[in-house]
């Protein structure tokens, strides 16, 4: 042993360390899969003919290590750091006035968040890809970093304000309304219909991405790159909350706004569909004929699916952070508002807007999916429906189990609906072989 | 050249240290002492060899009195054919000046000469 490893070996806190170590790798140990827990055994085991002091101290540390950077501790350590780091953010003091209901639902929202994937993992199994395991990242992300967003904004909008201008503009704004009398979240059914909502958005999360759902890693890339589009071009068009009747757009105004307004309607309804056309027509290349359909659609409405609610969270965590830090940060108001001079009395104002506004982020949360889901398999009704079989079998006009189609039309001259598969391949229908 | 791109240099220095002996199990305290690896490099290492087949494990059957048991390591056939081959790729590429000075040290990490194994 080095002269530096005797005298680090002398130090008193080497000696409170080392028990410290063991008890830390030995309970990370337990979060290691089964089969990965000898090895983690091992590394201790061995620690033991390590010379003591600093080697050995040195040596358990690497298997501390060793631990963290296996896949499944990694990411239960990362996660529980997160959360951490959220529901610290998130957790109300007591001079709200519902802390109780605050801490309650923060509680809650971290529980759920840690309990659902080990149920999901029991009813539909472990992730099937990387880009699973990557959007299940995403989403957990963007549920964490909506927490302590939310909670900024829930103590806004029913806290006492800031002075004489805030008060006139709040009395301007509110009418009647008594400041400081609501401070303190949404009580208890709008934190029961907000935890819904997030498990509902889990669950789904989990079984769309996990390996019994069977969805081939392009369906999943296709639906979350065209909801990210959506979720972008919602965000441009309301980065502060949905309100028609006094928008509150930072960076579009006017006509500027009427393109992004009709590219978000488009967008909405097409992008959903798009995602399911080329997600059904890539994932049914490679199954045999009969399956061919109930692969499409079981594909196409999922990534209309995960098409939506990617673009209704991004919109929904991006909006109501930009509208917290708008509440809590000068730099972002002044980036908001540059070159604008605006009065304090008016940013007042545009923060109560805002803040009032964003519960409208929730709507999109629920509508969007159910657009997506009904995008995403609509386009299926159309490419399904085949041409006459020539022995009269089933996939007539009428469909299995439907009234009898009409009589099987005439051939066209070109034999255009008479195609057998090969000549299918050939016009661009690849993915029946 | 196929081997080298698979084995990293400190895996290949596991290999060797494992190969010189291999019938022989090692514990994982000789393996790094014989690699310079810290055990935060070393075991993962050593579990990717096991995931693959080429390393096998297990646990001593008469421990020291006192002390607890410890993880015993080896190549399998298949672990002793991929280390062979991987190291006489890695020796063969190695300048010859080089591995006139690096071969035969096949204790040598980080991508330093590592002897290759005699034939079994």
């Amino acid at each position: 042993m080095s002269w530096l490893g005797r005298a680090v070996a002398r130090l008193n806190w080497l000696g409170r360390a080392t028990p410290r170590l063991n008890w830390l790798g030995r309970g990370a140990a337990r979060l290691m899969p089964g089969e990965r827990r000898d090895w983690a055994e091992a590394v201790w085991a061995e620690a033991q003919q390590v010379p003591p002091g600093w080697p050995r101290l040195a040596w358990r540390a690497g298997g501390v290590w060793m631990i963290a950077t296996q896949r499944r501790t990694g990411t239960l350590l990362l996660f529980a750091a997160a959360a951490g780091v959220a529901a610290w953010s998130a957790w109300p003091s007591p001079s709200v006035s519902d802390s109780a209901v605050e801490r309650a639902d923060v509680i809650a929202t971290v529980v759920l968040l840690a309990g659902l994937p080990l149920m999901a993992r029991q009813f539909f199994g472990p992730p099937d890809n990387r880009l699973a395991r990557w959007l299940r990242a995403g989403c957990y992300a963007a549920l964490l970093a909506f927490m302590p967003a939310r909670a900024v904004l829930e103590l806004f909008i029913g806290a006492v304000p800031r002075g004489g201008h805030d008060l006139h503009t709040f009395d301007v704004f509110e009418g009647h309304g008594v400041p400081g009398t609501v401070s303190g979240g949404l009580g208890v059914p709008g934190e029961v219909m907000i935890l819904l909502m997030t498990s509902c958005y889990v669950a789904a999360g989990l079984a769309l991405t996990a390996r019994r759902a069977q969805l081939a890693p392009a369906t999943l890339a296709v639906g979350a790159g065209a909801g990210l589009a959506l979720g972008a071009v919602m965000y441009a068009v309301a980065p502060l909350g949905f309100n028609v009747k006094f928008p509150n757009r930072p960076w579009l105004h006017g006509s500027a706004m009427v393109p992004f307004e009709v590219l978000a309607w488009v967008l909405l309804f097409c992008a959903p569909l798009a995602a399911g056309l080329v997600a059904g027509l890539r994932s049914a290349k490679s199954v045999p004929l009969e399956r061919v359909s109930a692969t499409r659609a079981r594909q196409g409405a999922a990534a209309g699916l995960v098409c939506s609610g990617v673009g209704a969270l991004f919109v929904t965590v991006a909006g109501t952070g930009t509208t917290a830090l708008l509440v809590k940060s000068a730099w972002v108001r002044s980036l908001l508002y540059h070159g604008q001079h605006l009065t304090a009395s008016a940013i007042y104002g545009r923060e109560l807007f805002a803040s009032q506004d964003v519960p409208i982020y929730g709507l999109t949360c629920v509508i969007f999916p159910i657009i997506g889901l009904v995008m995403g398999v609509c386009w299926v009704g159309y490419t399904n429906v085949p041409g006459p079989q020539p022995e009269g079998g089933p996939g007539g006009p009428g469909g299995p189990g439907g009234p009898p189609g009409p009589e099987p039309l005439p051939d066209p001259p070109d034999g255009g609906r008479d195609l057998e598969v090969p000549e299918l391949v050939g016009a661009g229908m690849g993915h029946l072989t | 050249m196929k081997s080298r791109r698979e084995f990293s240099p400190q895996t290949l220095s596991v290999l060797a240290a494992l190969c010189e002996q291999p019938s022989r199990w090692q514990h994982g305290y000789a393996l790094a002492a014989a690699t310079s690896l810290k055990s935060g490099t070393l075991y993962p290492i050593l579990i990717r060899l096991a995931d693959r087949g080429l390393v096998e494990a297990c646990w001593q059957e008469e421990p020291q009195p006192g002390r607890p048991r410890r993880h015993l390591y080896r190549l399998t056939a298949d672990g002793l054919a991929s280390a062979t081959e991987a190291l006489n790729a890695r020796a063969r590429q190695q300048p010859a000046g080089r591995a006139a000075t690096g071969a035969g040290d096949a204790r040598q990490p980080r991508g330093r000469g590592v002897a290759a194994p005699a034939a079994q």
